[in-house]
């Protein structure tokens, strides 16, 4: 019988063409909108995950209990045997070293000496191996002139200091401060872009340099300030997060040694917890009404297709078929139409979904003369719910609709 | 006249169909207000604050000063002229003067900002008269965030080394007297208040300040000697949050729109086609198609009038609840590291602008979405819609 | 690190050399600073000072040497021998100016403002404490104020107080051995009162007929940690210093 309505669906288009497309936008439209609030609300840390925090973070005790001074000489050592372990024992995590720092950038004159200089954050992340760490502090297109680094003694520094000291493309600034061991720091980078990140503390400046170029200047080789741990999926899991941190710091982190390294969560270190809590509710609460106003639709598109047709129930009924069997097929009829548009919403509103998660929403025309650390871009997440959570309106409500029609 | 009446009591003839509908179109009306609403509510209230606390009606600054770069400090402080004294002693004004210090928590030591403030002062709502009622000079307060990441408790002291305007060292432990909450975190974070009278004999910047502030209902822009700097200059970072966070509800509220609209174009395509009798006695008795149309879309746009009525019933106790309690997000921005000036709790604010605006951009869509079907009767041949027959 | 020791080694010196009625300051600027005023004109007092330093860091020590020359105290030349990443790195400081020059850079770079208060290499000197040259005579009122014992010498403790106002410290102690003319402790103190840091000196020896401590610990008081140790391995006086070493163009050879 099913194959029988299916051709029935399918060939007659008044019965299933509008229904299926009304369907399958209502899928889309609970899919993309879930999507969106849970991209939105995951924002704050997300941002805080990309930039400070990762998802968990290694630092060493000391240097964690004073990381507001960003004291070089409590950095971690050995990381490279420790980001060997730690992708070892996490396939599915990604391990980045990254280190900050701060100096003066020293601009000179054409006989070697001081021409003109100021204070600057640094930060040294992985350009030469690691697009997604670029692609992560958003570097590219807060780029305002120039290209990442690309090989050793590359700088990007902020755009503004680059133009109050007249510093273009492919001149030398040098980097001047203490190395990790106190030594002076002196390194000469050649210009090779220029950042805003909307930040004005940044943007008065800052200078980003390849991380292995930082630990050969800062005296900090296998050495870094903290290693980030990320999850592949890009999704913040405050369980398997927990596990990890867990784990790790029973096997690692001795408290008796202060530089022994030590893992955080991304809530522990930045208080988001209560937060994260919050958000999740707010979002759960806004996605519940959307699939509920949703449901309502659907139901009323079940209903709807039930009324068109009450002439060919009458029909049905004359030529002598039994109200149960009829109705029975009404809704095998809305089952399949369910199934199907849902499947298509589900699928469309994937995709939808991915594309915003990957691309985001460019809101920066709108926000002209806005510039955030994270630009007016805003993306949707991709979550496990979102695989079922089209059918509830789309299979669910359109079944009961059709199903009250009597 | 005819249209919104025959619409309305076809609206409610037609009973449950109608009114998922408006529910549905209530719940994207109450969604869109509400997101809004939190957004302006974030919104004022940060400012709110940001002025209660820190820049009044805005703020005089000493020319040199840059509070981007700390290194201007040590060279931002002017006299206070007798004319500004007598602002000051009018509570129109209120001196601060800031200065740089090293403080030695547990051994550590943290860079802070020490800011002299007048005690008796009344344009701010920083505690500082808290600061008066210790008999110790060298009473301090500070903020919960100061307190949390110095590990600092009211009653402890701690040593604080800072230099006099000649550069000369001098150190002395300051006592914490008062622990206060205030969800600025320019006015939290590494900032240390004293009493400016002690701040300057610390300093040997007798009547000196960095800067004054203007009480709220101070407006004055000129005062000689200092740069005034106005809410819009002094809010900019804050203003950029929030308009890319309205940008982001974009696609929210295009979302519900696109959901209730869904609803009533649904409904619209199914009343035209099951009532093409009606649709042919209306031209029978001698209405335009025009008019017909006109109906037919009229009843569909009333929908969301009816929306906004239930959207009413059950959304303004709603808002009503949610502006005077606040919505708890139980911690605020700033525990969560974050330099945004934001409450633990927010008080959504709707104003009237943003629900005349809800309800016209969402009576304007149903009245489109309503219409597109309806054209199709202008094409209907009244002869055969009165026989029912689908066209 | 050599011009932080000869910062240190001056100031002690000169804050001996008293200008009023007291003789014990007086007595221990003759034993320490240079005889041959009349050989050279233009450069009395000159001398190279070859010295290592070492800074206990938080991990780790680190070690290094340096030899400085100097002439009077407004001009001073330092070369960094050791380690091999300082090798090469050089000091001037003429009058209140400083300049370092990397020889892995090629950069000279002008320390001002806000950077002569940071530390000098994570030592417990800012570039700052290097950097007065004024007499301590000439902006300190001295008085003794006690008589101790330190290592079984007789030591005057002196109280210098700041008689200008643009001093670092508004106080200072400084612990006299009275038969030698050598400081054994110095103490430098806020305006409160709060002792900020203090310097031992210890290891006297008799060099050119003139005593005085190669070594000497220096450390911040409110800082955690051991503090900076200087050791002087040798000091020449009246040796010939041509003067372009007192150039900018010296830094660069």
């Amino acid at each position: 019988m099913i194959s029988f309505l299916l051709k029935g669906i399918l060939r007659d288009r008044s019965r299933s063409l509008l229904p299926v497309i009304v369907v399958s936008l209502g899928v889309f439209l609970t899919i993309v909108m879930s999507a969106w609030i849970k991209g939105i609300f995951s924002e704050v840390i997300d941002m805080n995950a990309k930039f400070t925090t990762g998802h968990v973070k290694v630092m060493t005790r000391v240097y964690a209990e004073n990381s507001n001074q960003m004291p070089l000489d409590l950095a971690l050592l050995g990381v490279n045997e420790l980001k060997q372990n730690l992708e070892k024992d996490y396939t599915d995590m990604e391990w980045v070293c990254r280190i900050n720092f701060g100096g003066l950038l020293d601009v000179p004159d054409k006989n070697g000496e001081t021409r003109a200089q100021g204070p600057a954050a640094g930060k040294a992340i992985d350009f030469f191996n690691n697009p997604k760490e670029v692609e992560r502090m958003n570097i590219v297109k807060s780029i305002v002139d120039g290209t990442i680094p690309k090989k050793p003694g590359e700088a990007i520094i902020s755009h503004e200091f680059a133009e109050k000291f007249g510093l273009g493309l492919g001149q030398k600034v040098t980097l001047f401060g203490s190395t990790m061991n106190g030594s002076m720091l002196f390194k000469t980078f050649t210009v090779c872009g220029t950042i805003r990140f909307g930040v004005t503390m940044l943007d008065r400046g800052a200078i980003l340099i390849d991380i292995s170029d930082a630990q050969l200047a800062l005296d900090m080789e296998n050495g870094s300030t903290e290693m980030l741990g990320f999850f592949n999926d890009g999704e913040y899991d405050k369980l398997k997060a927990t596990e990890v941190v867990d784990a790790f710091n029973t096997k690692y982190s001795k408290q008796n040694d202060e530089f022994s390294p030590q893992m955080f969560r991304l809530e522990q270190q930045a208080g988001l917890e209560e937060y994260l809590a919050m958000a999740e509710n707010m979002g759960g609460i806004m996605i519940t009404f959307f699939i509920i106003a949703m449901s309502i639709v659907l139901w009323n598109t079940g209903l709807l297709g039930g009324l068109r047709r009450y002439t060919e129930y009458g029909i049905r009924l004359a030529l002598g078929e039994e109200k149960k069997h009829i109705y029975m097929t009404m809704i095998y009829e809305a089952i399949l139409i369910g199934i199907i548009g849902s499947i298509i919403g589900t699928v469309l509103g994937l995709g939808m979904s991915y594309y915003l998660q990957e691309v985001g929403v460019d809101f920066s025309d709108i926000t002209k003369n806005i510039n955030m650390m994270i630009p007016p871009i805003y993306r949707a997440a991709i979550y496990p719910d979102l695989f079922y959570i089209g059918f509830i309106p789309g299979l669910v409500a359109m079944t009961l609709g059709n199903a009250l029609v009597r | 006249m005819l249209a919104i009446k025959l619409a309305f009591k076809n609206l409610l003839g037609a009973g449950l169909r109608t009114w998922l509908n408006v529910i549905v179109l209530s719940f994207a009306f109450v969604l869109i207000i509400f997101y809004n609403g939190m957004i302006d509510g974030w919104n004022r209230q940060a400012r709110n604050d940001t002025q209660n606390w820190e820049i009044g009606s805005g703020q005089f600054w000493h020319p040199a000063y840059d509070r981007f770069d700390p290194y201007t400090i040590a060279e931002s402080n002017a006299v206070i002229s007798k004319d500004i004294q007598d602002l000051i002693d009018d509570d129109k004004l209120t001196p601060v003067l800031i200065r740089q210090a090293t403080l030695y928590p547990q051994g550590r030591l943290q860079s802070v900002l020490i800011k002299g403030v007048d005690p008796n002062q009344k344009v701010l709502e920083l505690p500082t008269a808290d600061i008066q009622n210790s008999q110790n000079k060298y009473a301090a307060i500070i903020g919960k965030q100061m307190a949390k990441s110095t590990k600092l408790n009211v009653g402890d002291k701690v040593l604080m080394r800072w230099r006099d305007k000649n550069g000369t060292f001098d150190a002395h432990e300051i006592e914490i007297v008062s622990i206060f909450k205030c969800d600025v975190p320019t006015v939290d974070n590494g900032n240390i208040y004293l009493d400016i009278k002690t701040l300057q004999d610390m300093t040997t910047l007798q009547d000196q300040a960095t800067m004054l502030v203007a009480h709220r209902e101070y407006e004055n822009t000129k005062l000689e000697g200092w740069e005034h700097k106005n809410l819009g200059f002094l809010l900019a970072e804050f203003d950029k949050i929030i308009e890319s966070k309205k940008g982001s509800g974009l696609i929210l509220q295009s979302i519900l729109l696109i959901l209730a609209m869904l609803a009533i174009f649904d409904t619209q395509v199914l009343s035209i086609f099951r009532r093409q009798k009606e649709i042919g006695t209306y031209i029978a008795l001698g209405l335009t198609r025009a008019k017909v149309v006109g109906i037919f879309t009229v009843e569909g746009a009333a929908h969301s009038i009816l929306a906004a009525i239930v959207g009413a019933i059950y959304g303004v106790p709603l808002f009503i609840y949610l502006s005077k309690n606040g919505i708890y997000y139980g911690t605020s921005a700033q525990d969560a590291g974050m330099n945004i000036p934001m409450a633990e709790t927010l008080y959504p604010y709707y104003s009237v602008g943003l629900v005349i605006t809800s309800i016209i951009i969402v009576v304007v869509a149903a009245t489109i979405v309503s219409y597109l079907p309806a054209r199709k009767i202008s094409k209907m041949k009244p002869t055969q819609a009165l026989k029912g027959k689908i066209q | 690190m050599k011009k932080i020791a000869i910062a240190i080694f001056t100031s002690l010196t000169l804050s001996l050399t008293a200008q009023t009625a007291d003789e014990i300051l007086i007595k221990v600027d003759k034993n320490m600073s240079a005889d041959n005023r009349i050989v050279e004109s233009s450069m009395t007092d000159n001398r190279i000072v070859e010295s290592s330093m070492t800074i206990h860091g938080k991990r780790n020590s680190r070690t290094m040497t340096s030899r400085s020359y100097s002439v009077g105290d407004k001009k001073s030349f330092t070369e960094y021998l050791s380690p091999a990443r300082e090798k090469g790195t050089k000091m001037l400081k003429l009058e209140d100016k400083l300049w370092i020059y990397s020889p892995s850079t090629d950069r000279t770079i002008k320390i001002s403002g806000h950077m002569l208060r940071q530390s000098v290499m994570g030592s417990d000197f800012s570039y700052e404490d290097m950097m007065d040259d004024r007499k301590l005579t000439d902006i300190y009122t001295a008085t003794i104020i006690n008589e101790e014992e330190i290592e079984g010498r007789k030591t005057k403790v002196l109280k210098l107080v700041a008689k200008v106002s643009d001093v670092a410290y508004h106080s200072r102690k400084v612990w006299i051995d009275t038969e030698r003319f050598v400081p054994l402790k110095e103490e430098l103190f806020a305006k409160s009162g709060q002792l900020l840091k203090r310097s031992t000196l210890s290891d006297v020896k008799k060099l050119q007929g003139k005593w005085f401590a190669m070594k000497i610990v220096y450390k911040d008081m409110l800082k955690q940690g051991k503090g900076t140790e200087m050791h002087i391995s040798s000091i020449k006086f009246n040796q010939k210093i041509p003067s372009y070493i007192f150039t900018k163009a010296a830094l660069k050879q």
